[in-house]
């Protein structure tokens, strides 16, 4: 029996000590949305999640709001009956940080299509999965487990601000896609681009 | 609405310079205020050494960018966040560009994040190469992209262009600037150096010179997924040679390729190095061939055989024998059930563990089978647990624990699941004391893809399980065994002692993981213990306050066993066991009057270098089988406490720290080993000992 108890322990010791990692557990959240209601990651189980690190400030993101890439992703999300959540980890007084209404107005003036735009100031659950920049995108399967991490698409990189979003590889829509078929997901982690979260330090 | 930003027009060498954002996205505007405007001002200017050029001419021009205060940008790899310039020339024909030669970048922390960047002033450089068809004069066209980072990040862009005329080479008042800044540039890193990667870590090592002022390194990734930007890098100097830990990526992309750009801070100086290492996936999975494999899997299942014999399932193999041999009386159809489903909870079971070790894998965490045996607390609590169930089957004593009571245990379920949970069982106790001689095969196994890992497992249960299914399919083997009787008593009895010498083994394997101390005192424990069960068999029939009294006196005894085990990690004396002394000048003198080699190893705990020489040469097999064929002493000088006689024979070396490895030759001549040691230098070094 001990032997199984060690090897629980060593699981466990791995799962709370770890980095956000493909193929683990997603690290559980609550958070409010722009309407003042509480969200938690759990209770989308059994529904795919995808998770958008945002500051509309940033003119990273701008740029895929402006030639509505970002939306169009939504869109696409919200078709496949996955779960969207746009979150904002920015903190007071720094860029990209909004009450509720400014980021509903946001919403709407953006023709967005989030399902919930969930405020993050205190950046705890930034922290927790290691949200580097805006955009910074999470996949998170209908069993909770993280399939993908990274960029939304392959436009990152210098002479970002040149690039035709259209012809980018969306990396989101194909790892939906390869999810949807039960494959592999090709690039399960790619590196985010953007400018940095605005954490409170 | 539209903000326009401050503009600022360049003249010189006929720039035109625009600054524009390209996002004007009317929602987003209302909400930015305009002094981050006014502040992200920067100005760019483009520079050459000279305004005239032949054809077959190199020049050199450079893009210098003017920040504000507490303003940045980007290095090529940014880092956490943000983007380095980029450059698109528009060029005559038989003209051509080079890629930005990129200085050497700066920490710029943005808690809690890391990027990498420059502040105040930088200049990109770029070589332009004109062939012997390049017709002058000659117009080079950039369109520069940028960002300018301080809270927040502007994105900014120029059209600038600069005329070259034809003509010999003349130095512009640029072209003193610009050679030097091409002087600082990254240069290839002579000195020898390498890698590892060892916990979650890399290793950069190199040598120095004897007479460097160099005082601390860091290292700039060129890629993304190789090493985590923001967690701190450690680096140690020690006489002539820099370790530099660099954390892991936060997420690994296993790259092949160690690369980027390594910064030496001297006293005054900083100078900048480009490094490429090829990373030795040694760890990484080496398919086996399909010969192999099938090979492997065999020599599990003969593991898995030698496992009934081993002293801690042999006792189970005996109380199944035992259910045998009472059950023997059925038909030999439910002889067979009973063997299937034995074997199917052997199976199971070893495929849990399989599953386990697998989803531990995936977690990126190397671990072996017996590990469990690294904890000198759980050593010690299976010496308690072995102790006591030797105890128990010498006596009359029934206790609550599942192992005694196994026969017990699975009698109550009916007999098919009864053989079903006793495979299960067998299983897991077996596999604390397996863990030795299981080791290699699993290790093996491990390093496979899934499929793999999951056939050497089954191969392992059918081992372990194939005694019993030969003995339920041909029960006229059960008759060469004896009857129930007053012999199964004996048996019990004599079960103990493979019981007890299991013990004795974990004994031994605690010995080598803690003081001699803690030794004895995890003895005591068990004499403790020995008592306790003394105590309850002897009240078994007692009743009121007698059995009260002593039941309480066990529990003490018991719970004063318990607080008798060694809680922590103490630290680990894992050189004695692998036979190695400690220096001490007489010792020394005295293997070399013998005319004894000997190999001298100077440590200490906090050393970066010894640790990582000791992990990836001191301790490989190879290298102790190579001092031992050429009867070579390996002495260790533990420097961890300083001390005056170590100290001292340093000194002797013109040394003031460690590490220093000697090798002293039969007739006592001591060859000083590079700091960096290598498997193949040291084994070099050793084959010369005659």
């Amino acid at each position: 029996m001990q032997y199984f108890l060690t090897l629980f322990i060593l699981i466990f010791f791995q799962f709370s000590h770890a980095n956000v990692q493909t193929e683990q557990i997603a690290p559980d959240f609550n958070l409010l949305n722009s309407y003042g209601e509480e969200v938690s990651l759990s209770e989308f189980k059994g529904q795919t999640v995808i998770l958008e690190w945002t500051n509309h400030g940033c003119p990273f993101v701008a740029k895929h709001y402006k030639t509505k890439n970002m939306q169009n992703t939504q869109a696409e999300a919200k078709k496949a009956n996955v779960i969207w959540l746009s979150i904002i980890s920015s903190a007071p007084g720094t860029q990209g940080f909004v009450g509720d209404r400014e980021a509903n107005e946001l919403t709407k003036l953006r023709s967005a299509v989030p399902s919930h735009v969930l405020l993050d100031s205190k950046g705890l659950v930034g922290k927790s999965y290691g949200a580097k920049t805006t955009p910074h995108m999470y996949l998170i399967d209908k069993f909770g487990i993280l399939k993908y991490q990274g960029a939304i698409d392959d436009a990152g990189g210098r002479g970002f601000m040149f690039k035709d979003l259209s012809e980018a590889k969306n990396y989101i829509l194909s790892a939906l896609d390869e999810l949807k078929k039960g494959k592999k997901i090709t690039d399960s982690a790619t590196k985010p681009y953007g400018c940095s979260v605005k954490y409170s330090s | 609405m539209v903000n326009i930003i401050s503009k600022k027009a360049y003249k010189s060498l006929s720039v035109k310079l625009s600054f524009f954002l390209i996002l004007l996205s009317t929602a987003s505007f209302s909400l930015w205020s305009d002094p981050f405007f006014k502040a992200s001002d920067s100005t760019i200017e483009i520079i050459s050494e000279s305004k005239t050029m032949n054809a077959g001419d190199e020049l050199l021009v450079g893009l210098q960018l003017k920040l504000n205060p507490g303003w940045h940008t980007y290095w090529k790899n940014p880092g956490d966040a943000g983007e380095g310039a980029s450059i698109t020339w528009s060029l005559p024909e038989g003209i051509k560009a080079s890629e930005i030669l990129w200085p050497g970048p700066e920490t710029i922390p943005v808690e809690p994040l890391m990027t990498f960047g420059y502040e105040d002033k930088i200049t990109l450089l770029t070589n332009i190469n004109a062939s012997e068809t390049a017709v002058f004069p000659a117009i080079l066209e950039a369109q520069v992209s940028w960002y300018t980072c301080k809270d927040i990040c502007v994105p900014q862009e120029a059209n600038l262009d600069l005329t070259i005329k034809g003509g010999d080479k003349r130095d512009t008042s640029f072209a003193n600037q610009l050679s030097n800044i091409l002087l600082d540039l990254p240069t290839n890193l002579l000195n020898k150096h390498r890698v590892e990667v060892l916990d979650n870590s890399y290793y950069l090592q190199m040598e120095l010179k004897d007479n460097t002022s160099i005082n601390s390194a860091y290292f700039f990734p060129e890629e993304y997924g190789l090493s985590s930007y923001s967690k701190k890098q450690i680096s140690e100097i020690n006489n002539n040679s820099l370790s530099l830990q660099i954390p892991n990526s936060e997420v690994n992309l296993q790259l092949q390729e160690f690369a980027g750009v390594l910064l030496l801070n001297g006293q005054n100086s900083k100078q900048f190095f480009n490094i490429s290492l090829n990373l030795d996936n040694e760890r990484q999975a080496e398919t086996l061939s399909l010969k192999d494999l099938v090979f492997t899997i065999l020599f599990a299942f003969i593991g898995g055989l030698i496992l009934n014999v081993m002293p801690c399932v042999f006792p189970i193999l005996s109380i199944k024998i035992l259910s045998f041999v009472e059950q023997s009386e059925g038909s030999s159809r439910k002889m067979i059930q009973h063997g299937l489903s034995f074997s199917a909870g052997v199976l199971v079971t070893f495929l849990s563990i399989a599953g386990l070790l697998l989803l531990l894998k995936s977690g990126g965490e190397s671990i072996g089978w017996g590990y469990q045996l690294q904890s000198p607390l759980m050593v010690t609590l299976l010496i308690y647990l072995f102790v006591a169930i030797g105890i128990t089957f010498m006596s009359n004593l029934i206790l609550g624990g599942q192992l005694a009571q196994l026969g017990n245990f699975t009698q109550g379920y009916s007999d098919i699941t009864g053989s079903f949970l006793t495979g299960v069982l067998a299983v897991i106790v077996a596999s604390p004391c397996t863990a030795p001689f299981m080791g290699s095969a699993v290790g093996i196994a491990l390093l496979q893809p899934g499929f793999s890992t999951v056939a050497i497992f089954i191969s392992l249960g059918m081992g372990f399980a194939a005694p019993y299914l030969l003995l339920s399919f041909y029960p006229s083997l059960l008759r060469v065994l004896p009857k129930p009787g007053a012999w199964m008593e004996t048996m019990k009895q004599f079960m103990a002692f493979p019981m007890w010498g299991s013990a004795l083994w974990l004994t031994w394997v605690l010995s080598g993981q803690v003081e001699t101390d803690t030794v004895l005192m995890v003895l005591l424990g068990a004499l403790l213990i020995a008592l306790s069960l003394w105590l309850l068999d002897k009240n078994q029939s007692s009743e009121g306050f007698t059995k009260w009294v002593a039941v309480s006196i066990a529990t003490l005894l018991l719970g004063f066993a318990l607080w008798l085990a060694p809680t922590d990690y103490e630290n680990t004396t894992d050189d004695s066991s692998s036979g190695v002394d400690s220096y001490t000048p007489e010792l020394l003198e005295e293997l070399l009057a013998k005319d004894q080699p000997v190999f001298l190893n100077f440590t200490a705990d906090w050393c970066v270098t010894c640790k990582v020489n000791e992990a990836i040469v001191l301790n490989q097999t190879s290298v102790k089988n190579a001092l031992r064929s050429k009867n070579i002493v390996y002495l260790k000088a533990d420097w961890t406490r300083k001390d005056a006689v170590i100290a001292d024979k340093l000194a002797e070396y013109g040394r003031t720290g460690v590490p220093l490895y000697l090798l002293f030759s039969p007739e006592g001549v001591p060859t000083i080993l590079p700091e960096l040691l290598t498997e193949d230098i040291l084994l070099s070094y050793i084959n010369e000992i005659k």
